[in-house]
């Protein structure tokens, strides 16, 4: 067993680190203030290479693996969880979808500017009615000769503001269900007939494009269909698959920052004629933030290495993101309450990471669907087969 | 001149050796004409080097105009001067001053070389050192003399001075250093000290540097405030901001301020410091009118040397200070601009 | 044309804690980086090489115990980097500039040597001049830019408040300072390749055995480590005292002596 990093994933978290404390942390306040996407920081981490962080070169990719895309996560999300979700959107679930089952040419004519980072792709799944339980999704697909008519919406769609590539699942065929009835297809955002309606406006990662999309016979060519006909549903949820890991690695992003803003704190704050770090009620506190973070940590990039090796992953790929979502709520909230009143004010970071970490109980399915999703797999492994 | 004052300055006509070998060397910087105070420190230290090691001190004075600084040489510990008086001396110049020099220890053959840590020094000390096989000790901030093996020991700072390094060149011969400038301490200058100068004759090289002119339309990368090296930072209590905007031009410093600051519409949002806005590390920190709240003070936890001016001889900046000036900012300031000059 | 770029590691100064009361330096996360003023170098190295297709190859400043910042150099943009190899190898700049040297002469040349114009760590400087006194070449020293034009190096130097351009025939050395240019970021695809030993760029690090290049009685150090020195602990709530001039005068000495330093 060896637990430690390789010499070039040591390597890329130095390069990440630089990169980040350049381009990202400047403006991590100022975007969630005033809602900004920072499309221009997205360029910019493009132009290092780093959103094909995960991908093979020959698509434009590092080929540094999804261990190297964990680090990616949790350095950016260390310093803005917003940044984090626009990069968690393009490379975990938008790209990666072409990249698990695009075929050579997709691959080629979508996924490489992708990876490259020269353009920008969202993953559209959700629909008001429908998100984790995809079968109830009601964006329809109509065959018409050589192409396919969407017609229908998403909601909820992050980087869908802004994105060139949008993977879309539809219904092709309303008498099969999630099986076989649902088509994943690639759309390029540009295209007559896609239109965004409106962009959320949320409690956290506010810097982030949360954005209402719209198809009115919106026509993608055959060529563009995603996998097979009819395996959409597997197609994507084979994403989130992945996405959860890496979800799990923005997670110990998020919980270092926490301790150690926390750590920072209870050197320097007075009470009672010494510093808070020798208050044993902080310690306890800063104890366990530290050692449910090192378990988080060993958690993911276990599934990581998993995922490098061909093992499968699925169920601890849930557990890291049920799990690291919860670490770094915690972690935030005791960091907060070390801070005491400074804590809770809007110039100070943590209030900040506070409203974002919510959100990682929530999106690419809530930490409800993630305990299905465990317990689905712990159960079929003594032949039960569970009802979600 | 009193009969005393003859008398002391012909007991201390100051002798030196004959002819090559050994000796405390100083290479003088001239500034506007004059010996710079580096040289002075350099030549103090030279002395206590040398009265431990029965040697000579020698300085070096090469410039244009300088003849009339070589008695200041003296005064301050030097037993022989060198000089070169030339016009095309008047700028400094790697070439042309690097020929004297080595020309000239090669022939003299110095026990120990020091230059201050200046321009010129951190040009021609390594290139000397390098030409006669010689140890270079570069930015020593105390010199001590290990006397069993004629070592002069050089501490040098690491990290910008959070500790010191002690190196030392027992083999090489001569023994180079460049001192740190304000570090040694000004020497006593004794004006019974004086001597006769020695004109060196010696050919000039061409300089092989040319200067082509302005540098029309550079401007350095702008560094963060996190990052700058010397602040200057307003608080309610500083009273007039122009004179520490002043202050701060003074210093070659940035402007800055504490949250009463911004609220005075003074500095922008992005010049507060405090653990809610830059957190910062600098040199120097300079505190006007700054009571200095927990929120701001963990954010200069990391400034190597705070200089604190505030009315309330109970304000919370001054426990954290280095130095502290109880006093009205409107009466202090004004009169550290002054001694600043 | 060829570019030598000599560049050394320093302790990131973000992982290291120094407790002046106790004497000690505490590392609490091991990581070295390139020596910022070094980095620099490279970075002006390689804006020469887009400008006028160069070719650039790093040299180490110093021994060092694993070929790290060399692997780092070339994800940058280095075209090669030479690890010098030999057991318990120790150096000071005066051996350095032997080995570099030989180095040098070994690759067949190089019109421009760039290096840091100090170190962060040391605040050493010698062994740029060092070179160009070995190598008998102009040197420019503390460079903010320098590019290359019509054989010969043209370097922006700080002059009093203002700055200047100087110009050295080639070959030359040019030192620069650190924070003189923003540089570039590393690769990514060298970076992985670089590190992983795949692809071309893995044939472009080489190693060197030190006594290939210069003989064992030139490896003899100059410079001797006699121990460490720690400040006293700051001293801190010092009031001055007296008439407002008088207090002046005291704070500007501590002031300007501070600048200095």
């Amino acid at each position: 067993m060896d637990f430690t990093l390789s010499p070039e994933h040591q390597a890329l978290r130095r390069m990440i680190r630089e990169v980040v404390q350049n381009e990202v942390a400047p403006l991590a306040a100022e975007i969630d203030r005033h809602h900004i996407v920072p499309i221009e920081t997205m360029r910019k981490i493009g132009a290092t290479g780093l959103l094909g962080v995960c991908f093979p070169q020959k698509y434009g990719g590092m080929g540094a693996g999804e261990m190297g895309y964990c680090i990616l996560m949790e350095e950016v999300n260390k310093v803005c969880t917003s940044t984090g979700t626009n990069v968690g959107a393009h490379i975990g679930i938008g790209a990666m979808a072409i990249y698990l089952d695009g075929n050579e040419e997709q691959k080629r004519k979508y996924l490489t500017p992708l990876a490259r980072g020269e353009k920008f792709a969202a993953f559209g799944l959700t629909e008001s009615g429908a998100g984790s339980d995809a079968a109830a999704i009601r964006t329809r697909a109509v065959r018409e000769g050589d192409s396919w008519i969407l017609d229908g919406g998403k909601v909820f769609i992050t980087n869908g503001g802004y994105a060139d590539t949008i993977t879309i699942l539809a219904v092709t065929d309303p008498t099969l269900g999630a099986r076989g009835g649902i088509t994943a297809f690639i759309a390029e955002t540009d295209w007559k007939g896609f239109k965004v309606a409106r962009e959320e406006d949320k409690m956290g990662i506010r810097g982030t494009s949360t954005a209402e999309l719209v198809f009115e016979e919106l026509r993608v060519p055959h060529e563009n269909v995603l996998g097979k006909v009819g395996e959409g549903f597997i197609i994507f949820m084979k994403s989130l698959d992945m996405g959860r890991l890496t979800l799990g690695a923005a997670c110990i992003g998020g919980s270092e920052m926490a301790v150690d803003s926390a750590v920072r704190w209870a050197k320097t704050r007075q009470q009672y004629g010494e510093e808070l770090a020798h208050k044993q009620s902080v310690q306890w506190k800063i104890a366990n933030m530290a050692t449910e973070l090192e378990a988080l940590r060993s958690l993911v990039y276990r599934t990581a290495w998993l995922v490098d090796t061909g093992q499968p992953f699925s169920q601890l790929a849930a557990m890291c993101k049920l799990y690291g979502s919860e670490v770094a709520s915690r972690a935030i909230d005791m960091a907060l309450q070390i801070h005491g009143g400074l804590g809770f004010t809007r110039d100070f970071p943590l209030e900040r990471g506070f409203r974002d970490a919510r959100i990682g109980e929530i999106y690419e399915g809530t930490s409800e669907v993630q305990k299905i999703v465990i317990a689905n797999n712990i159960f079929r492994e003594h032949g039960v087969r569970v009802r979600p | 001149m009193s009969y005393l004052d003859l008398l002391m300055a012909q007991q201390e006509e100051v002798s030196e050796a004959e002819g090559g070998g050994g000796g405390v060397w100083v290479v003088a910087d001239v500034v506007d004409g004059a010996v710079a105070p580096v040289t002075l420190e350099a030549l103090g230290a030279a002395r206590t080097l040398a009265d431990a090691l029965g040697a000579y001190v020698y300085g070096v004075l090469l410039g244009s105009g300088v003849s009339d600084q070589a008695q200041l040489l003296y005064q301050a510990g030097a037993d022989g001067v060198r000089v070169v008086d030339d016009p095309a001396l008047a700028q400094f110049a790697t070439a042309p001053f690097l020929k004297v020099l080595s020309d000239l220890f090669a022939e003299e053959q110095p026990e120990v070389v020091l230059f201050g840590a200046t321009e010129m020094g951190q040009a021609l000390a390594p290139r000397l050192a390098q030409q006669m096989s010689g140890g270079l000790i570069e930015h020593a901030a105390t010199l001590s003399l290990d006397e069993e093996t004629r070592t002069v020991q050089g501490a040098v700072p690491i990290y910008g001075g959070e500790f010191f390094e002690v190196l030392a060149c027992p083999q090489a011969r001569p023994q180079f250093l460049t001192v740190e400038p304000g570090a040694l301490g000004a020497p006593f200058l004794d004006r019974y000290r004086s001597g006769e100068p020695t004109a060196l004759d010696v050919t000039l090289a061409e300089p092989d540097v040319r200067i082509l002119g302005p540098a029309e339309g550079f401007e350095p990368p702008a560094v963060p405030l996190a990052q700058a090296p010397v602040i200057v930072a307003a608080g309610r209590q500083a009273g007039d901001f122009a004179l520490v905007q002043r202050l701060a031009a003074a210093l070659g410093g940035r402007v800055a301020g504490d949250r009463g600051a911004r609220d005075a519409g003074w500095i922008e949002a992005d010049q507060v410091i405090d653990v809610r806005g830059v957190t910062v590390s600098p040199d120097v920190y300079v505190a006007v009118g700054i009571r200095g709240d927990t929120f701001h003070n963990a954010a200069i936890e990391a400034a190597k040397f705070v200089l604190a001016i505030h009315p309330d001889p109970e304000a919370p900046i001054f426990a954290l200070a280095d130095l502290c000036i109880e006093g009205n900012p409107a009466e202090v300031v004004p009169a550290l601009l002054e001694a600043l000059g | 044309m060829r570019i030598i770029v000599i560049l050394g590691r320093v302790l990131d100064p973000a992982g290291i804690t120094i407790n002046q009361r106790a004497g000690r330096i505490f590392v609490n996360r091991e990581e070295y980086v390139i020596q910022p003023a070094d980095r620099c170098a490279l970075e002006v190295a390689l804006r020469i090489k887009d400008a006028t297709a160069a070719e650039v190859v790093v040299l180490p400043r110093g021994p060092l115990p694993d070929d790290d910042i060399l692997r780092q150099a070339l994800a940058i943009g280095a075209d090669r980097a030479v690890y010098f190899t030999r057991e318990r190898f120790k150096a000071d700049e005066a051996v350095m500039v032997r080995l570099l040297e030989a180095a040098i002469d070994r690759l067949g040349g190089a019109d421009l040597v760039l290096t840091g114009a100090t170190t962060l760590d040391s605040g050493q400087g010698q062994l740029g001049p060092r070179m160009a006194a070995a190598l008998d070449w102009p040197q420019i020293l503390d460079a903010w830019q320098a590019e290359v034009v019509d054989g010969a190096v043209q370097a922006v130097r700080q002059d009093g408040t203002g700055y200047v351009t100087v110009e050295a025939a080639l070959p030359a050395v040019v030192t620069v300072v650190p924070g003189a240019v923003k540089p570039r970021y590393p690769d990514g695809v060298r970076l992985v390749n670089i590190y992983k030993n795949v692809g071309e760029i893995a044939a472009a690090l080489e190693r060197w055995e030190v006594t290939d290049l210069v003989g064992v009685d030139m490896l003899v150090p100059l410079v001797e480590r006699r121990g460490q020195d720690f400040p006293p602990p700051r001293e801190r709530g010092v009031r001055l005292s007296g008439a407002p001039d008088e207090v002046a005068v005291a704070a500007a000495q501590a002031l300007q002596k501070r600048m200095n330093g």
